[in-house]
């Protein structure tokens, strides 16, 4: 996954203040904790200079956009279809506690984690402890992982 | 030419072992076959970098692998041990009477073509 | 729900549903069983006889004339076969071997069959999976990475499931221990107690764990880690070892050392062993065929009786045989180049649902139903947990059984 000072490196480093945040390794910060959005860096988008960097810049940003609201990313190329990560998660083992908790795939819809083609794939994510303002730092998917398949960002 | 001795030890992939399954004549299979991981040391006795060609011999035979660094932090740096998934071209390299868990070899880099798996049919019909 | 011969944990929850030959969507299928199940649909085999194409009726006829006029016929493979194949092709070697030095030997004879010969005989103990997710607070992967080999092994057994009485399971009462030449994956998720051997490391460790029990100074660099092993080791209510090929290899002569560490453990709180054969159905040949002789995975049967011991070894076989029939693996992908290539020089008969190295270099060929898949059946799984299963796949093809009960007639 990609750092602050990695995206940092691929900002104006103006310091200029038009995104609303004091400096740009905030903004990059920002960017990392997704409260901020590339675009609001205007001159990132209307300078020709910077061109170049705002194509880097949005590669980098691609897979941390496309990660739902908590922040809950899959690699499913590197996913070995394992299920650790449904057994082990809070709100699978209390959603089927006579399949998932005990280590047989899920079988309702209530489940945020199943396997499926051979690879871990989501649903219902609101109801990961992560979610919402309330949410938990709850890590047990990520945790039980062999292989990095899933992150938070 | 650089050569360096290693243990080769006989791992499991999960992703090699995908592969197989689907078919033993793949390129895929192939290239997650023939392929050893070497520690960082290693990899500069023998000036190799990713993706380079190493022929690895012993008493029992020979094959050209891809060479890949192994991603072991420095504090698990294990020189002279290499691995490969348990394959056709691994067992090139197992004798007869030798525990198949690991084998010695002898590698050195190579211009030569990844051994097909076509090549160890024919070596076992010669 | 079907099940999957992909390993030997035979998943019982799976849910594939099939649409114009190709596997169309899966439910609980790891990435290892869904290679499996694909595979259903491709590098399918075909009867053949010295490369030509026949019928399959030719092909088994052939198969018998070449088995019936062997002097020492080798009969490897099995581990992926159905309790019933395995049952027929036992008979199939003892009926041979009332004229002929018959060995039959599966794929176990290398390494995991000396350790379930033990485990058969109730020298080691043993327990099953469900016993392990019920009660077990420390597991040891000893030499194995069930991550990348049995991929639900921890989350449906020894990690991560709820159980009896284990109800807080992986974050409060379960410990697992890696002890392994390499951080594999299942050693990631060990963390803190990965425990990293150079090849050939596992005696010294064995004593230095002994030496740890008895409150002596252990011969290791990391001391310390060492005593903390043996706290945790100490503390176990219920443990468990998974012994894959990393310990099995270093077992062939020093067996003892093992068993003495076993009891020593056994004196402080009950440790039980299940060996982690890889195929679907390796240990239910280990069990037929100890039921049959006393030995676990080869036997060479010659006029009446059985014998054991290396001269009948699948090694030695394969150097002295002059038929082999191949089937439920494939021995010239899986063997030492030397032994495939002694076995590529004889007349080879492949029973095989699907194209390999052995069917490649066979004289003949015979397509079978794939187990689990097309075939139904009784498969043991890895802690002897028998499993029955009925196909869900349609097929023409014959069961590895059915062919083996027509060589059977016509030898």
């Amino acid at each position: 996954m990609v750092s602050a000072m990695e995206i940092y490196m691929l900002l104006p480093k103006t310091n200029c203040k038009k995104c609303g945040v004091a400096t740009c390794m905030a903004f990059a910060v920002g960017l990392l904790g997704r409260q901020k959005k590339v675009d609001e860096c205007t001159p990132l988008i209307e300078e020709k200079k910077y061109e170049a960097k705002l194509k880097k810049l949005r590669e980098v940003m691609a897979p941390i956009e496309k990660a739902s609201e908590t922040g809950l990313i899959i690699h499913p190329e590197k996913c070995f279809g394992c299920g650790n990560c449904v057994v082990a998660c809070p709100v699978n083992v209390a959603a089927e506690p006579t399949r998932t908790a005990v280590g047989l795939g899920p079988e309702g819809e209530k489940v945020i984690l199943r396997v499926e083609d051979g690879v871990v794939v989501v649903n219902n994510l609101k109801e990961c402890k992560r979610f919402g303002p309330s949410g938990t730092l709850c890590n047990a998917c990520t945790a039980t992982c062999p292989s990095k398949a899933i992150e938070f960002v | 030419m650089a050569e360096v001795e290693v243990v080769v030890v006989a791992v499991r992939d999960i992703f090699q072992d995908e592969a197989g399954r689907k078919s033993l004549f793949s390129e895929e299979y192939k290239s997650l076959s023939a392929l050893i991981i070497l520690d960082k040391q290693d990899m500069a006795g023998l000036a190799v970098k990713d993706g380079d060609k190493l022929l690895a011999k012993n008493d029992a035979g020979s094959i050209v692998v891809a060479a890949r660094a192994s991603k072991d932090d420095a504090k698990e740096a294990h020189p002279g041990l290499a691995f490969m998934c348990s394959s056709p071209w691994y067992n090139q390299l197992v004798s007869d009477d030798s525990c198949q868990g690991s084998v010695k070899a002898t590698l050195a880099p190579t211009a030569e073509a990844i051994t097909a798996i076509s090549e160890i049919q024919a070596r076992m019909k010669s | 729900m079907a099940i999957c011969t992909g390993c030997s944990l035979l998943c019982e929850d799976i849910v594939a549903s099939f649409e114009n030959g190709s596997l169309k969507h899966a439910k609980n299928l790891c990435r290892k069983g869904h290679g499996h199940f694909q595979a259903a649909f491709t590098e399918r085999t075909r009867p053949m006889i010295d490369g030509e194409q026949v019928t399959i009726d030719k092909a088994v006829e052939r198969a018998a004339e070449i088995l019936k006029s062997a002097k020492s016929p080798l009969l490897y493979g099995w581990s992926n076969c159905t309790e019933e194949a395995q049952s027929e092709g036992i008979a199939l070697a003892e009926k041979l071997g009332a004229t002929a030095e018959a060995t039959i030997a599966c794929t176990t004879s290398f390494c995991e069959g000396i350790l379930m010969e033990r485990v058969l005989s109730g020298k080691i103990e043993t327990c099953t999976l469900d016993d392990v997710r019920n009660y077990a607070d420390t597991s040891i992967f000893w030499g194995s990475d069930p991550s990348s080999s049995h991929p639900r092994h921890l989350s449906r057994f020894s990690y991560y499931p709820r159980g009896e009485k284990r109800q807080r399971s992986y974050e409060e009462e379960r410990t697992c221990i890696a002890v392994d030449v390499r951080r594999s994956p299942t050693a990631q998720l060990c963390s803190n107690y990965y425990f990293r051997l150079p090849p050939g490391g596992d005696l010294p460790f064995m004593e230095a764990i002994l030496a740890v029990l008895d409150g002596k100074i252990p011969k290791v660099a990391d001391k310390k880690k060492m005593i903390e092993l043996a706290t945790v080791l100490k503390k176990t209510e219920w443990g468990a070892i998974f012994p894959g090929p990393g310990l099995i290899y270093s077992l062939q002569d020093k067996m003892e050392l093992f068993e003495q560490l076993l009891a020593r453990l056994n004196e402080i709180t009950p440790f039980k062993v299940v060996p982690m054969v890889a195929d679907c159905n390796a240990r239910g040949f280990n069990e037929l065929l100890f039921e049959k002789t006393g030995h676990a995975s080869s036997v060479s049967f010659n006029g009446g009786s059985a014998a054991y011991g290396p001269e009948h070894s699948v090694l030695a076989a394969a150097k002295k045989c002059d038929a082999v029939l191949a089937i439920g693996s494939d021995p010239l992908s899986e063997l030492p180049i030397g032994t495939a290539r002694a076995l590529a020089h004889q007349p080879i008969i492949a029973i095989d649902p699907r194209r390999s190295l052995t069917t490649d270099a066979a004289k003949v060929v015979i397509p079978s139903a794939l187990i689990g898949l097309e075939a139904g059946g009784t498969a043991v799984r890895m802690d002897g947990v028998k499993i029955k299963f009925e196909p869900v796949m349609n097929s023409e093809l014959l069961t590895d059984e059915q062919i083996l009960a027509r060589i059977m007639e016509a030898v």
